[in-house]
C-alpha cells in the first residue's frame, strides 16, 4: 500500500515581509494571482516590490501598465527604498505601457472581440515567451476587462491568458480595481475573474478606534494551505509591510 | 465679415469662370464669348459612375488655374506621378498645388496595420520587445485627413478653386454628418471669397439623406453617366441643379479627345 504523498508545490517567494508566511513559503510557480483592492490599498506597490525582489534575485519580470503612463509609475514608486531603477535600465524589470501595445497591435479602439482577445493574450504570451519572464504584474486587469464587451469573453480572456503564463511557468499578479470590500461578495470589478484566478488577495481599508488602516488578506490559494487572516498592510518607504491584525476592535 | 476685394482681381477673375473646357463654358452661357460660366462663389457636385470621365472632369476643371498658387487639386485615389502624367499629356499647366491624400493614407495608416497585422500573425522579436518597452507614449498617428481638407481649403485666398477628387474617400471613413458639416464650411469659404469648389462623389457612395443634404448644399449638380450604344460607349453629363439659371439644365454627351481632355457633343436643354 502505497504512503500518503507529501508533494509540494515550488514557490515563487515574494520577498514581501509577512506574505511569504502566510502562504507559507510564497506563491505556487505559474499561478495568477488576483489582487483585488479599492484605491490607494497599496496594490501597485505590492506589485512592484514583488517585481523587484525577483529582479534581485536575477529573474526577469515584466510590468504592463494600464492605468497610468509608465514614466508616472516608475517616478511615483522611485521615492520606495526598496525600488532600484538600474533594474529596469538593465532590462531585469520590463515596463511595458499598455496603450502602446494596444497601438502596435492595432487595438486602439474601446471595445474588442474575440480576435482582438487572442492578439492581446498572444502579444503578452509572446512577451513573456521570448524574454523569460517569471513574474508578471498586469495593473490593471480591470482596466483590460473595461473594453471586453461581455462576461464571457471576459472568463475566455482571463483563462486564456492564465492558461498560457502558467505552461510558461510565469508567476503574474493581475491588479483589480474594486470600490469596495466592506462585503464579501465581491471581489473584483466584474465578478469572474476571482473565479479563474488560482488565488486571490484581498487589500482594502478597515476602521480601527477611528484610525482606516490597511489590511491585506489571501482569500484563495490553490496549491498550498495559507492563512486567512486579516493582516495589517503597512506602506513603508522600503515597502510593504504585513502584520497580524489584533482582533480586538475590528468593526468591518 | 466682408471681405474687400482688390479692383484689378475682380476686372481679371470677372462674375465668372471657366468649368475647365471652352466649348461647355460656350453651351452653358450660350454666348460664343469666351467668358466662363460657372459664377463664381458657386460650389459644384459631381457625381456618377465609375469610368465615366470624372476623375479627368476633375483634373479638367482645376487646370483652368487663374493662379496656380490659389489653385488646389486633392486627390484621394491618384499618385502624384498619375495626376503629372495626365496634365502632361494634355499640356495643361503642372504648378497648381496638389494634395495626394490618398497616398498620404496609404503611408500613414496602411503601413501601421500592415505593422500590426505582422505582430498579431508572427508574434514579437526580441528587438521588437525592447523597443516596446522603452516606448513610453503612443506617436500622434490619427491624422484627421477632414480637417486637413477643411483646413487647406479654407486657407485659400479670394477666386481660388479647388477641387476634392472624391467625397468617396472621406464618407467612407468619418462620420458622415461630420463630412457633411466640413463641407459645409468649405461652401461658405466660397462664397464668401468667390472661389470655385469642385467636389466629386460615386454613385451610392453615401446614403440617399446625405446625398439630398450635398445637393443642397451645391449650387450646381452634374451627374455623369457611361453607357453603351450600340458597340460604343456614351457618356454625358446631366446638369440637373443650377442655381438660378434653369435655362442650363441640360443633357450634353461629351468625349474625350487627346487634344480638348473632356469636349461636349450634343446638348439636350431640360428647361
Amino acid at each position: 500500500m502505497l504512503g500518503a504523498p507529501s508533494y509540494e508545490r515550488d514557490r515563487c517567494v515574494t520577498g514581501i515581509r509577512g506574505l511569504d508566511e502566510i502562504l507559507r513559503g510564497g506563491i505556487p510557480y505559474g499561478s495568477a494571482i488576483l489582487v483585488s483592492g479599492t484605491c490607494g490599498s497599496g496594490k501597485t506597490t505590492l506589485g512592484m516590490e514583488f517585481l523587484m525582489n525577483g529582479a534581485r534575485a536575477g529573474e526577469a519580470c515584466a510590468h504592463f501598465s494600464a492605468t497610468e503612463p509608465s514614466v508616472k509609475l516608475l517616478e511615483n514608486v522611485r521615492q520606495f527604498s526598496f525600488f532600484d531603477m538600474s533594474a529596469v535600465d538593465q532590462g531585469l524589470i520590463n515596463v511595458f505601457d499598455m496603450d502602446v501595445l494596444f497601438s502596435w497591435l492595432g487595438l486602439d479602439k474601446s471595445t474588442f472581440n474575440l480576435d482582438d482577445i487572442d492578439a492581446m493574450v498572444k502579444a503578452i504570451t509572446d512577451i513573456v515567451n521570448t524574454i523569460g519572464v517569471t513574474r508578471l504584474v498586469i495593473d490593471s486587469v480591470t482596466s483590460l476587462c473595461y473594453k471586453v464587451p461581455n462576461e464571457q469573453l471576459i472568463r475566455d480572456f482571463l483563462f486564456k491568458l492564465g492558461k498560457s503564463l502558467s505552461t510558461l511557468g510565469c508567476t503574474t499578479l493581475l491588479i483589480a480595481e474594486i470600490t469596495s470590500v466592506g462585503g464579501t461578495a465581491h471581489r473584483s470589478a466584474f465578478g469572474v475573474e476571482e473565479a479563474i484566478a488560482d488565488g486571490i488577495i484581498v487589500l482594502g481599508d478597515v476602521e480601527r478606534m477611528g484610525h482606516l488602516l490597511r489590511y491585506l488578506q489571501v482569500v484563495k490559494m490553490r496549491g498550498t494551505d495559507h492563512s486567512r487572516a486579516k493582516y495589517a498592510l503597512e506602506l513603508t518607504r522600503s515597502g510593504v509591510m504585513l502584520t497580524p491584525m489584533l482582533k480586538w476592535g475590528v468593526s468591518d | 465679415m466682408s471681405i474687400n476685394f482688390d479692383p484689378d482681381d475682380e476686372e481679371y477673375y470677372g462674375d465668372m469662370g471657366s468649368i475647365g473646357s471652352v466649348k461647355f463654358d460656350r453651351i452653358l452661357t450660350g454666348t460664343p464669348l469666351n467668358t466662363g460660366s460657372i459664377p463664381r462663389g458657386f460650389s459644384i457636385l459631381a457625381s456618377g459612375n465609375a469610368g465615366a470621365g470624372m476623375d479627368l472632369f476633375a483634373k479638367q476643371f482645376a487646370s483652368v488655374a487663374e493662379d496656380p498658387e490659389n489653385t488646389i487639386l486633392v486627390s484621394t485615389s491618384e499618385t502624384s506621378n498619375e495626376i503629372l502624367s495626365v496634365y502632361r499629356k494634355y499640356d495643361w499647366p503642372t504648378d497648381i498645388r496638389v494634395r495626394t491624400m490618398g497616398e498620404e493614407y496609404n503611408k500613414e495608416v496602411l503601413t501601421r496595420e500592415l505593422a500590426a497585422s505582422r505582430y498579431r500573425i508572427e508574434g514579437f522579436t526580441l528587438s521588437d520587445i525592447q523597443k516596446l518597452a522603452q516606448t513610453r507614449f503612443v506617436e500622434q498617428k490619427n491624422h484627421d485627413f477632414l480637417t486637413d481638407l477643411a483646413t487647406q481649403v479654407t486657407s485659400l485666398g479670394p477666386y481660388f478653386r479647388a477641387v476634392i477628387d472624391s467625397l468617396d474617400f472621406f464618407y467612407s471613413r468619418f462620420d458622415p454628418a461630420r463630412v457633411t458639416s466640413m463641407l459645409r464650411i468649405m461652401q461658405a469659404h466660397a462664397q464668401r471669397n468667390r472661389g470655385l469648389l469642385l467636389m466629386t462623389v460615386s454613385d451610392q457612395a453615401v446614403e440617399k439623406s446625405t446625398e439630398r443634404e450635398l445637393m443642397a448644399i451645391c449650387d450646381i449638380v452634374m451627374e455623369f453617366e457611361v453607357g453603351m450604344r450600340g458597340s460604343d460607349f456614351d457618356t454625358r453629363m446631366v446638369i440637373r441643379r443650377f442655381r438660378n439659371a434653369p435655362e442650363n439644365l441640360a443633357f450634353i454627351t461629351f468625349r474625350v479627345t487627346p487634344e480638348e481632355a473632356i469636349t461636349p457633343e450634343t446638348v439636350e436643354r431640360v428647361a
